[in-house]
């Protein structure tokens, strides 16, 4: 009765969920096909054809050159836009923007502008400085950073794109026309394929490295390993795509955090179905604010919840009024249908716990003492704010961004190489590092007291408490002592 | 025989005297206006107006200044017509920029001149529209454009075939200015503003807006 009445509730909040994500797969684009096919585009064609060949080879390879879409369609602009340009005696400008796609891909935009991935410059707006001009300089902003973040591209006066932010596919990129994201950060140009976006390589070209080892997790999982041995059985080509109907070899990420799957419909707000906040120093569960403008925003579970009708800052500072809001669990029950298609309930379930528990286990080892002692710190001036600058920083960004980040999303993504290795990275350098750098930064004294107080009372870290309690890990006993 | 028999009886000696005179006085002129046109098209000549020597800095950057061919286009090749009717015309025409040089605005301020610099350049470019770029077929012939890609010439005599030169081929010489449909002054002025440490709308006032 108990269960049953539980399972109610499960799908109450996941129809629920269903009605704010409003998305269709395979959406079709509703515009008359009167509207594109520009007479003026075709000869745009016949001289890229020789110009560019390689582009234009793209292009013909297109869904679009099958639709009869031409360069003009997309490139097409109005003289007052502030990118265009004059150009063989037509208006164009360079930058498509997701706006300029949009107006054919009207659901696709939809979804795309109030996803995260359009927050990606204004979510690092603030910190990425210190870690490009600290470490780098601007133009390592320029050529790194601002590659997956996107750039906010400028368009100088005499009409030029300001060459440190354009070339730029940045999947935040903020355009000209004020739109945010890009399309061809995943679709490249100019095929822009609906099967090349669906592979793996489409989400690791950013999402690799230590800041993100996604590519690495995703490899050596369960899902990457099918994938590799079945790559000719994924139907990548497919139109629809929905798991378990048009393929079940393995999924790809685009399967888990976009795709359709049973129910689920496909979605371009990716991050939608994401509960936890993996990219933090301490991890919360994250509620989804949408707007009645169609913005979204993360809300910690921590925060106060908004209610329907308030107005809250959206991310980039200006107040939107709330239509809905998400919690974290509705958004898990959506990652968890994805799921279904392939395992059942339990283990589904069972395996997200997994995952649960490694970054409850994080957060409360590693990542709350850390922060507690950085907080203290800084606020008893033994740090100085400047990010960077004492090793001690160093060793704590490295603990939570790399080896933190590492263990989190190996952990969701069931790579246990990489939540072995993020754990033990941690642990590594909270033990050999952190807490010796403690010791350095506030005193002997201070450090031990801070020590004291959020380590050695910790049920995390009671190991420290029996030093005599031998193990042959480290062959102790064995070999040769100094006496001999 | 007297050379007086020979002629019709108006020719005294008076007139012949005058035609000979005014003969040799107008072709003296003509060999002067030649000589006037090429020496007025000079950048040796053009650059002695301190605006022209802003023009011409990054006309010294340019493949014009400096072709592999060791073929170098000066100010007249491009800006002036051929012939000397057309030359002398073009010269005549040319001296209302003296005349705003003197009395106009002060063009040798760089500031100054690079704010003027878009109404220039669209001058110039209808200039050269209007004469289907005559200036620059004196050197370069649409059937004899081998670039560095392989069709580069099959695309100058299919694609390009009713265009001139400049309707493609423009902010290849000085700085680059955004087509006049484009142009967006404001945007212009800022950046001006920028390079110059200006304090921001001052070009407006400089402008005299």
């Amino acid at each position: 009765m108990n269960r049953s009445k539980k399972t109610h509730l499960h799908l109450l909040a996941v129809s629920t969920f269903l009605l704010f994500s409003q998305s269709a797969f395979a959406a079709k684009v509703t515009l008359d096909p009167s509207s594109w096919g520009l007479e003026d585009g075709k000869a745009c064609v016949e001289c890229h054809s020789k110009s560019s060949a390689g582009l234009t080879h793209q292009w013909k390879n297109s869904a679009h050159a099958q639709a009869n879409v031409n360069c003009l369609d997309c490139h097409q602009a109005y003289e007052d836009d502030p990118d265009a340009m004059e150009h063989e005696g037509s208006v164009i400008a360079t930058i498509v923007s997701p706006k300029d796609c949009g107006r054919c891909h009207t659901t696709e935009l939809k979804q795309q502008q109030g996803s995260v991935h359009t927050k990606a410059v204004s979510v690092i707006k603030n910190r990425m400085p210190a870690l490009a001009e600290h470490f780098g300089s601007l133009s390592i902003n320029d050529a790194g950073c601002a590659k997956c973040h996107g750039s906010e591209v400028i368009v100088k006066g005499d009409g030029t794109l300001d060459p440190s932010t354009w070339p730029n596919s940045g999947i935040g990129r903020i355009n000209p026309d004020g739109s945010k994201g890009s399309c061809s950060a995943c679709h490249g140009r100019h095929e822009f394929s609906k099967a090349q976006a669906r592979e793996p390589a489409a989400c690791t070209y950013c999402h690799s490295g230590s800041d993100s080892p996604d590519k690495s997790i995703y490899e050596t999982s369960k899902h990457g390993m099918m994938y590799e041995a079945h790559k000719s059985k994924m139907n990548m080509d497919s139109d629809s795509w929905v798991a378990g109907k048009d393929y079940s070899a393995a999924p790809t990420c685009v399967s888990c955090h976009m795709g359709a799957a049973g129910k689920m419909k496909s979605t371009h707000d990716v991050g939608m179905r994401d509960s936890w906040n993996l990219n933090e120093a301490v991890s919360t569960k994250q509620y989804l604010v949408i707007f009645e403008d169609g913005e979204k925003r993360e809300l910690s579970s921590s925060d106060p919840i908004p209610r329907k009708g308030e107005s809250i800052t959206k991310m980039d500072g200006s107040m939107g009024k709330v239509k809905a809001v998400a919690s974290p669990k509705r958004r898990r029950s959506a990652m968890a249908k994805t799921c279904l298609e392939c395992h059942s309930k339990n283990f589904a379930n069972n395996a997200l716990k997994q995952f649960d528990e490694v970054v409850e286990l994080y957060n409360e080892k590693y990542g709350k003492p850390a922060q507690n002692i950085m907080q203290a710190l800084y606020s008893e001036n033994l740090l100085t704010p400047l990010p960077f600058d004492e090793p001690l920083e160093i060793s704590y960004w490295n603990l939570w961004h790399k080896g933190g980040t590492r263990a989190r999303h190996g952990a969701a993504m069931g790579s246990p190489s990489n939540t072995w290795k993020g754990i033990a990275d941690v642990g590594e350098l909270f033990y050999g590092k952190f807490l010796v750098q403690v010791k350095e930064v506030a005193g002997k004294d201070k450090g031990e007291a801070l020590i004291k107080k959020y380590i050695n009372e910790s049920e995390h870290h009671n190991w420290l408490n029996s030093p005599n309690k031998a193990n042959p890990i480290l062959g102790y006993g064995k070999g040769i002592s100094n006496e001999d | 025989m007297k050379i007086n028999d020979l002629l019709p009886d108006f020719i005294t000696r008076h007139v012949l005297f005058a035609l000979v005179f005014g003969g040799v006085c107008g072709i003296g002129f003509i060999l002067f206006l030649i000589e006037f046109d090429h020496y007025t098209s000079t950048e040796e000549f053009c650059t002695t107006c301190h605006s022209m020597e802003l023009a011409a800095k990054p006309y010294r950057k340019s493949t014009h200044y400096n072709p592999k061919s060791g073929v170098r286009a000066s100010c007249g090749d491009c800006h002036v017509s051929e012939g000397v009717i057309s030359a002398t015309w073009d010269h005549v025409m040319g001296s209302k920029d003296l005349y705003n040089q003197i009395f106009g605005p002060s063009y040798d301020d760089p500031i100054i001149n690079a704010l003027h610099l878009p109404e220039a350049a669209f001058s110039a470019r209808k200039w050269f529209k209007k004469r289907n770029s005559a200036t620059c077929k004196r050197c370069h012939v649409k059937q004899a454009i081998n670039g560095d890609r392989p069709d580069t010439l099959q695309i100058h005599l299919e694609d390009a075939k009713d265009k001139s030169c400049v309707e493609c081929h423009y902010n290849i010489v000085h700085r680059k200015i955004p087509d006049e449909k484009v142009f967006k002054q404001d945007k212009w002025n800022a950046m001006i503003e920028e390079e110059f440490g200006l304090e921001k709308g001052s070009a407006d006032k400089l402008l005299g807006h």
